[in-house]
C-alpha cells in the first residue's frame, strides 16, 4: 500500500470546531503536510427560539488554528448546502422518505464543493475528521476502508464519495483505535476542544430536532393514525411526513400499548401503526435500493457481502444483486427489521466499503 | 493550561460588582425578600428601600425621583425611550445595536459621523424634519470611546422645539442619550446634558447585570412595553428587582464619588497602554478622537493592519489577557463592526482592531503585562504571515492615505525615537 507523501504537499483540512477535525489538522501538521484549515459555513440561519451553534463552533475552530499556528479560512458553502442538503432533506420528508443528510453533505459539500475549491486553490489533498481509512493500492486504485475504531466508523456516511475524490482525501483519525485516544491526543496538544461532546443528530439542525425543523418548512396537515392489522382509526396526527418507519415516540394515541409506525402514506396522509413489535409488517428479507453508487465506478459481482443499514449498525451478510441502472437488491437469509425508505444501505467486502444505495 | 497572570481589558463588556454593592444587595436576596407591593410593614420597608434608591439615583443625575423608571438593563431602557414616539427619528451611525434596532422600527434618518466618530450637531440639525420626534445620540461610544457633543445637540433640538412653537406645530421632539458607558467616568447630569431621556446601566458601573434605568423629563409620556401589575408608574410592570435596584443606587453613588479620580487614573493607564503598544509595534493605529476631552478615559481602540483580531483574542487568552474586538455583538458574527465601518476605517485595519477597556481593578503592572502580551501576539502572527515592520509601516501609510481624514507617519526601525509617532491616525 502506498502512502500519501507529506513532503511539501498542501492539504486543506476541514476544521469544524469539533474534536476529530482538530486532531486531524494537528496530525497532518506533525506528518509534515503544509496545512490550511477551512471552516465550512454551511448553515447560519437561526430557527425561531433556537440558536444555531455555528458561531461558537467557528470560535473553537479559530482557537485550534491559532494554537497550531495555521491559517483558518472561512468558506461560505451556504448556497450549495441549501440546494443539495437542506432542500433534499425537506423534499425527501415531504415525499415520505427519511433521508440521511450527512451522506449528501459528504458527497456534495465536503468531497464536492470543498474538494473542488481546494484543488483550484492549489491543494494536493483535502482532509476531514471522518472515521474511515483511505487505502492507496500499488495498482493505483484507491479504496475506502472502515475506521480502526469500529464503534466510531463513519463509512456509512461516505458511500457516495467516488474513488476519484477519495484519491485526494486524507482521513487521519480513521487510523486511531478509539475515541478516548482521540480526546487524549487533543488534550496533549492543548487544542482546547477535547471536552466537547460528540455531535449528535443532524449536524446543521443541532439541538432543534427534526420535527421543529420540518414544521418550519412544511405545513402541518391533520390525518389519521390507523392500526395496520385492523384498519381501525386510533387517533390523529399532524402530518404523515413527520413520521418514520419503526418510530414509537410522538404518536399521541392517549395511552394504551406502545405502538410502532409500520409505514406512512404521505399522499393519503395516513400513518399505519402496530402494537406488535414483532409484527411481520416490520420485517423484510428483501430490500430494493435505488440511486446506487459504487465507489470503484462499476458494480461488484453479485454475491454475499456485508451490509449495514444504520450508522454503526450491525454488519449483516446478504446476497447483493446489482441490477440495471442505479439499482440493486439485497437478500437477507432471514427477515430483518425494516429500514425506513430514504435511508442508506451500505455494502462492504470485509473492511472495504464498496458503495451503497437508497432504501426504497 | 492556566496562564500565570490574568488581565481583563474588557471592562466595557462587563464589570465585577463592587464589594460594597454586593454587601448592600445581599440582604435583599435573603431576609429582605419581600414583595414591595405586599400590604404588611416588612414589605412596605422593601418598597421604601426601592424608593430611597430611586431618590438616590435621581439626585445623582440631577433629576426628580418620579421621572426615573427602573428597567432590566440599558437595552430595555433604550427600547422604552423609542416606544415613547411613533414618528420619525434621527440617530447616528455608531449607536449601540439596541438603539439602531429600535430606530429600525421607525421612519428614520441615520446621520454619518466623522472619522474620529464624532457627530456634528449641524448634521443633526439638517437631518431633523418637521415630523421628527426623537433624536438619539449615545453619550460615549463603547467601541472607539468618543464623547459626543450631546449638550450642543440639545441646543439644536431646543431650537427646533422653539421653531415648532412659533409655527404652531404640535409635534414634540425629544433628545435621548444612552449614557451607559459614560457613567463611570463622566458626569451624567440630565440638565447639564440638556436631554429629555437618558439611559443608564448598573452592569457597566460595578453594579448587577439586568438593572438599568430610563429617566424621562416631564414632557415625555412613556408607553409601557411590559404590561401587568402596574409597577414603576404603570410603565414597567413586574415585581421590582429590589436587590438589583438597591445595588444600582449604591453603584452609582460609588461611581460619582470616585469619578474624577478614577477618570484621571484610567486616562493615565490608557496612555501608558497606548505608549507601550506603539513603542513595541510602531505601525499600530489608534482610532477615536485625539483630544482627551472627547475620549472615554479608559478605552483604547488599536488596530493592526493585516492581522486578524480574532486570532489575537485567542492568542491573548492563552497569555491570560482578555480583550474585545469591536462590540461583543459584532464579534459573534462574520461582520466588521458597524462602528469601524461608519468611521471609514479600511477593512484591513478594522479586521485587526482590538478594543481595550480598563477598569477599577486595572493596575500599571497589568497594563505593562498586557502591552507586552499584545505586542508578542502581534509579532507571532507577523512571523506566521511573513510580515516585517518596514513592510507593515508602508502598508499602514498606504491604507491611511486612502482613508478620509486620516494620515500617519510611522517611525521606521533604526530611525531613532526622535520622530516617534503616537499611533493616532485621526
Amino acid at each position: 500500500m502506498s502512502r500519501a507523501t507529506p513532503r511539501g504537499a498542501r492539504v486543506f483540512c476541514g476544521l469544524s470546531g469539533g474534536v476529530d477535525s482538530a486532531l486531524a489538522c494537528a496530525l497532518l501538521l506533525e506528518q509534515g503536510f503544509d496545512v490550511t484549515a477551512v471552516y465550512m459555513r454551511n448553515w447560519s440561519r437561526d430557527l425561531p427560539g433556537f440558536r444555531c451553534p455555528w458561531a461558537d463552533d467557528l470560535a473553537d475552530a479559530e482557537r485550534v488554528a491559532v494554537t497550531l499556528g495555521i491559517d483558518l479560512e472561512v468558506w461560505d458553502c451556504e448556497e450549495e448546502y441549501r440546494a443539495t442538503v437542506v432542500d433534499y432533506l425537506v423534499d425527501s420528508y415531504a415525499h415520505g422518505y427519511t433521508p440521511n443528510p450527512d451522506v449528501m453533505c459528504n458527497q456534495t459539500i465536503k468531497f464536492g464543493t470543498f474538494l473542488e475549491r481546494a484543488l483550484a486553490e492549489g491543494a494536493d489533498y483535502v482532509a476531514t475528521g471522518h472515521y474511515g481509512r483511505v487505502e492507496r493500492g500499488e495498482d493505483g486504485r484507491t479504496r475506502l476502508l472502515r475506521a480502526l475504531d469500529e464503534h466510531k466508523d463513519q463509512t456509512y456516511f461516505l458511500w457516495r464519495v467516488g474513488e476519484e475524490a477519495l484519491s485526494r482525501a486524507l482521513l487521519p483519525v480513521g487510523e486511531i483505535r478509539d475515541k478516548a485516544e482521540v480526546r487524549r491526543m487533543c488534550a496533549e496538544r492543548g487544542l482546547g476542544v477535547e471536552a466537547k461532546p460528540d455531535s449528535d443528530g443532524i449536524c446543521f439542525i443541532g439541538p432543534v430536532g427534526i420535527r421543529t425543523f420540518l414544521l418550519d418548512a412544511l405545513e402541518r396537515r391533520a390525518g389519521d393514525v390507523v392500526e395496520w392489522e385492523t384498519g381501525r382509526v386510533l387517533g390523529r396526527h399532524d402530518g404523515a411526513f413527520l413520521f418514520t418507519v419503526g418510530q414509537r415516540r410522538g404518536l399521541d394515541l392517549g395511552g394504551g400499548p406502545a405502538r410502532y409506525v409500520v409505514s406512512t402514506d404521505v399522499e393519503k396522509n395516513v400513518v399505519y401503526v402496530t402494537a406488535n413489535h414483532d409484527s411481520p409488517a416490520l420485517f423484510a428479507s428483501e430490500v430494493s435500493l435505488s440511486d446506487v453508487r459504487w465507489i470503484a465506478g462499476e458494480p461488484p459481482a453479485p454475491g454475499r457481502y456485508l451490509v449495514r443499514t444504520r450508522h454503526t449498525g450491525e454488519l449483516r451478510e446478504a446476497w447483493v444483486e446489482p441490477g440495471d441502472g442505479a439499482s440493486a437488491v439485497l437478500r437477507f437469509d432471514e427477515p430483518v427489521r425494516r429500514v425506513a425508505p430514504g435511508q442508506s444501505a451500505v455494502v462492504y467486502d470485509g473492511l472495504r466499503c464498496l458503495g451503497g444505495g437508497i432504501v426504497q | 493550561m492556566t496562564p500565570g497572570r490574568e488581565v481583563c481589558l474588557d471592562y466595557a463588556a462587563a464589570t465585577p460588582m463592587d464589594p460594597e454593592v454586593v454587601a448592600v444587595t445581599l440582604p435583599y436576596l435573603t431576609e429582605r425578600f419581600w414583595n414591595p407591593s405586599a400590604p404588611y410593614s416588612r414589605a412596605r420597608e422593601a418598597r421604601d428601600d426601592v424608593e430611597r434608591a430611586r431618590g438616590t439615583v435621581a439626585r445623582l443625575i440631577g433629576a426628580r425621583p418620579d421621572n426615573v423608571v427602573f428597567t432590566a438593563g440599558a437595552t430595555e431602557a433604550n427600547n422604552l425611550a423609542f416606544a415613547a414616539v411613533e414618528g420619525h427619528v434621527v440617530v447616528d451611525a455608531i449607536e449601540h445595536e439596541s438603539v439602531l434596532a429600535c430606530a429600525a422600527t421607525h421612519a428614520r434618518r441615520t446621520v454619518r459621523v466623522g472619522a474620529d466618530g464624532l457627530v456634528d450637531p449641524a448634521v443633526v440639525a439638517r437631518a431633523i424634519r418637521p415630523d421628527t420626534e426623537l433624536v438619539s445620540v449615545e453619550l460615549t461610544n463603547g467601541e472607539i470611546g468618543c464623547v459626543q457633543p450631546v449638550r450642543e445637540i440639545s441646543r439644536v433640538v431646543a431650537s427646533e422645539c422653539a421653531r415648532r412653537l412659533e409655527a404652531g406645530e404640535r409635534t414634540p421632539i425629544y433628545l435621548h442619550t444612552d449614557a451607559s458607558q459614560a457613567a463611570g467616568t463622566l458626569s451624567v447630569n440630565v440638565s447639564t446634558l440638556g436631554v429629555d431621556l437618558l439611559t443608564l446601566s448598573a452592569a457597566k458601573i460595578y453594579g448587577p447585570k439586568q438593572v438599568g434605568l430610563l429617566w424621562a423629563s416631564d414632557d415625555v409620556r412613556l408607553r409601557p412595553l411590559v404590561y401587568g401589575g402596574g409597577q414603576e408608574g404603570g410603565v414597567r410592570s413586574g415585581t421590582e428587582n429590589v436587590a438589583g435596584i438597591v445595588g444600582f443606587a449604591r453603584a452609582l453613588e460609588l461611581a460619582c464619588e470616585r469619578r474624577a479620580e478614577e477618570a484621571r487614573r484610567l486616562a493615565g493607564l490608557r496612555e501608558r497602554l497606548r505608549a507601550g503598544i506603539v513603542e513595541r509595534v510602531p505601525w499600530a493605529v489608534v482610532a477615536g478622537p485625539r483630544s482627551p476631552k472627547r475620549r472615554l478615559p479608559g478605552l483604547l481602540s488599536v488596530s493592526f493592519a493585516g492581522i486578524e483580531a480574532r486570532r489575537l483574542v485567542i492568542a491573548l487568552e492563552r497569555a491570560g489577557v482578555y480583550v474585545g474586538t469591536g462590540s461583543a455583538c459584532a464579534a459573534s458574527r462574520m461582520r466588521v463592526s458597524h462602528v469601524l465601518e461608519a468611521v471609514g476605517m479600511p477593512r484591513e485595519l478594522a479586521e485587526g482592531s482590538l478594543r481595550l477597556t480598563l477598569g477599577r481593578p486595572t493596575s500599571p503592572e497589568d497594563v505593562d503585562y498586557a502591552a507586552e502580551a499584545i505586542a508578542g501576539a502581534v509579532r507571532a502572527e507577523m512571523e506566521r504571515l511573513g510580515l516585517d515592520d518596514a513592510g507593515q509601516a508602508a502598508r499602514v501609510e498606504a491604507l491611511l492615505a486612502g482613508a478620509p481624514g486620516a494620515s500617519m507617519r510611522v517611525r521606521r526601525p533604526g530611525a531613532g525615537g526622535a520622530a516617534g509617532n503616537d499611533g493616532y491616525a485621526w
